[in-house]
């Protein structure tokens, strides 16, 4: 199967788009990650688990046990860091670029490129060359339950 | 020829250390090298001879206190105090400051100031959080107080170590000498922040609640290994206390409370071995050769001799000139080259006039100006730039001159107030 057949609608959002409301598109969604464009082009993935590091105070990352001491109200409170930040502002100092097959790559060639750049998501692209119009996302769930058969 | 090579060699080490140009520990072992490859140092005056070569005791004494340190900060007590601290003052952040530079000063002096700001500095970033105050004042002025607080004792500060192991000097000469000075200075400090931070003492009084929510018990991991710290950490310091009856060197005692809290901590090597800073002693290795050629060559001694002819006879001169000279160039470039290059020089100067025989001033005036220096700016102390690294991390970054605006005014008050201290009490 082509990747063309396996890409499947995947929400994008800019980079300069609220947090607050792209988390909750991770969330609804339940989703791996999400794609973040810049000017309608592909530019990276945001990792589920970098927005949840996000939502952890610097000084608990410096400190893990200073989360112990915080009580459950407040610690129910995390999400309050989202308030009027973007999600440029989640995104790691590094971030890992969105990776793209072509319309016509095949399965082996996207798993390859997943465990190569370990991601989850992978954009299908009209012109990978240019990285181009992206047509879709395949999904490592997606790509699985091809090559599983999955029901 | 060799001298004037050997000189050549440090000024351009010197200068790559002091603009930061390449990694100091590079910069040191490169030095090192070059000094052993032109021939200045052979392998008994680099290994075995702690005045031309690697001082061990330093070395030591800094290996067995990072061992120390790695294993106690599993234990969360310092998270603990931080926040008892901060529900003992109510949420008042004038009070809050107070408490937590005192912790702050007090586990310096007991510990290293590096660590206790890298301990420190996430606490007060939750305290604040809470309180809803801009945390940069506190970090600051946890800065500050470190650097106060280790200057009281030998194994507080590296500038320190590096004077005890050169003049002889142990544990209770610092506390006996430097403490008296270093608890009135904490005093101003602490009276002197009041109108220094001034504008960062507005907190909201309904968020007082939310400190007090705080729950320090969940902070200690361990208890156990708590009680077990604090029984080891107890008895190096009643190691060092005793150093005079037990004749047991600080850098022995340090080793031997580093390996019984291992022994008795059951934890995993990598847990305390993470800890230790290579390439800060490996920074101390390169130095101390470099130094060691100076001294092979020659120049360490003719610096001292036309030093002491400078204040031929006038100690009060010579000491308010070491102090704030020290103080100056502390402030500048990083305290331990300086200490590590004029130890020796002191060192030669005070055997050059039988005068200055037997008065320790001089090394007062050298610890409490490098030490109290280091305040003056962002980059003279270690402390200094591991709060600003922790501040800049955490959304908080504070400018060099943000910094030095509050860090010279501190240093200028507490050096200037060291020189009636030493001329009442030495001269």
């Amino acid at each position: 199967m082509q990747a063309a057949e396996l890409a499947e609608q995947y929400p994008l959002v800019d980079i300069d788009a609220d947090a607050l409301e792209a988390t909750r598109i991770l969330a609804r969604g339940r989703l791996p990650g999400l794609v973040v464009t810049e000017r309608g082009r592909p530019y990276a993935v945001l990792a589920g688990s970098q927005v949840v590091k996000f939502l952890v105070p610097d000084y608990v990352q410096a400190d893990p046990s200073l989360a112990r001491v915080i009580d459950e109200p407040a610690a129910d409170r995390i999400a309050a860091r989202l308030r009027g930040r973007t999600v440029r502002e989640m995104m790691p100092s590094k971030p890992t670029k969105l990776p793209s097959v072509d319309r016509d790559d095949t399965t082996l060639e996207i798993a390859a490129l997943m465990a190569r750049e370990h991601t989850p998501v992978v954009a299908v692209v009209r012109d990978k060359r240019h990285n181009l119009e992206i047509l879709g996302v395949v999904t490592a769930a997606r790509l699985l339950e091809q090559v599983c058969h999955v029901e | 020829m060799s001298a004037a090579f050997a000189v050549t060699v440090f000024a351009v080490a010197y200068v790559f250390i002091a603009t930061e140009w390449v990694g100091r520990v590079k910069v040191a072992l490169v030095g090192a090298g070059v000094m052993i490859a032109a021939g200045l140092l052979d392998a008994d005056q680099v290994f075995f001879e702690p005045e031309t070569g690697v001082d061990w005791n330093v070395i030591f004494l800094l290996l067995g206190m990072m061992i120390v340190v790695g294993v106690l900060k599993q234990t969360g007590v310092f998270e603990y105090m931080a926040i008892w601290a901060a529900k003992r003052a109510r949420g008042d952040p004038y009070r809050v400051l107070v408490l937590l530079c005192l912790i702050t000063a007090v586990a310096s002096a007991a510990l290293d100031n590096v660590t206790t700001v890298l301990l420190i500095a996430p606490v007060t970033l939750l305290v604040c959080d809470r309180i809803g105050v801009a945390p940069v004042p506190f970090l600051i002025a946890e800065a500050l107080a470190s650097n106060i607080g280790g200057a009281a004792t030998l194994i507080g500060d590296p500038p320190n170590i590096i004077i005890a192991s050169r003049a002889g000097l142990g544990f209770n000469d610092f506390l006996v000498n430097l403490g008296p000075i270093v608890i009135v200075l904490l005093v101003v400090f602490v009276l002197v922040s009041r109108l220094l931070f001034r504008s960062a003492f507005v907190a909201d009084p309904e968020r007082v609640d939310e400190v007090m929510r705080l729950n320090e018990r969940e902070a200690i991991a361990d208890s156990r290994l708590l009680l077990r710290s604090g029984v080891v950490l107890a008895l190096i310091m009643a190691g060092f206390v005793t150093q005079s009856l037990t004749g047991l060197e600080p850098a022995l005692v340090a080793l031997l409370g580093a390996g019984l809290l291992v022994l008795i901590s059951g934890l995993e090597s990598s847990a305390y071995l993470e800890e230790i800073e290579w390439e800060t002693l490996l920074f101390f290795a390169g130095l101390f050769v470099m130094v060691g050629a100076l001294v092979a060559t020659g120049v360490v001694e003719e610096l001292a001799v036309r030093l002491a002819e400078l204040v031929a006879g006038n100690l009060l001169l010579a000491v308010v000139v070491l102090l704030f000279a020290s103080a100056i160039l502390s402030a500048i470039v990083d305290n331990i080259p300086y200490v590590a290059t004029m130890a020796p020089v002191v060192a030669a100067v005070m055997a050059s006039d039988p005068e200055l025989q037997g008065q320790t001033v001089l090394w007062w005036a050298l610890a409490l100006g490098a030490d109290l220096g280091g305040n003056a700016t962002a980059i003279g102390a270690s402390a200094n730039v591991v709060v600003t690294g922790i501040a800049k991390r955490s959304g908080h970054p504070i400018s060099f001159w943000e910094f030095t605006k509050y860090g010279l005014v501190i240093a200028t008050i507490t050096v200037t107030l060291c020189v009636p201290y030493l001329y009442l009490r030495y001269l």
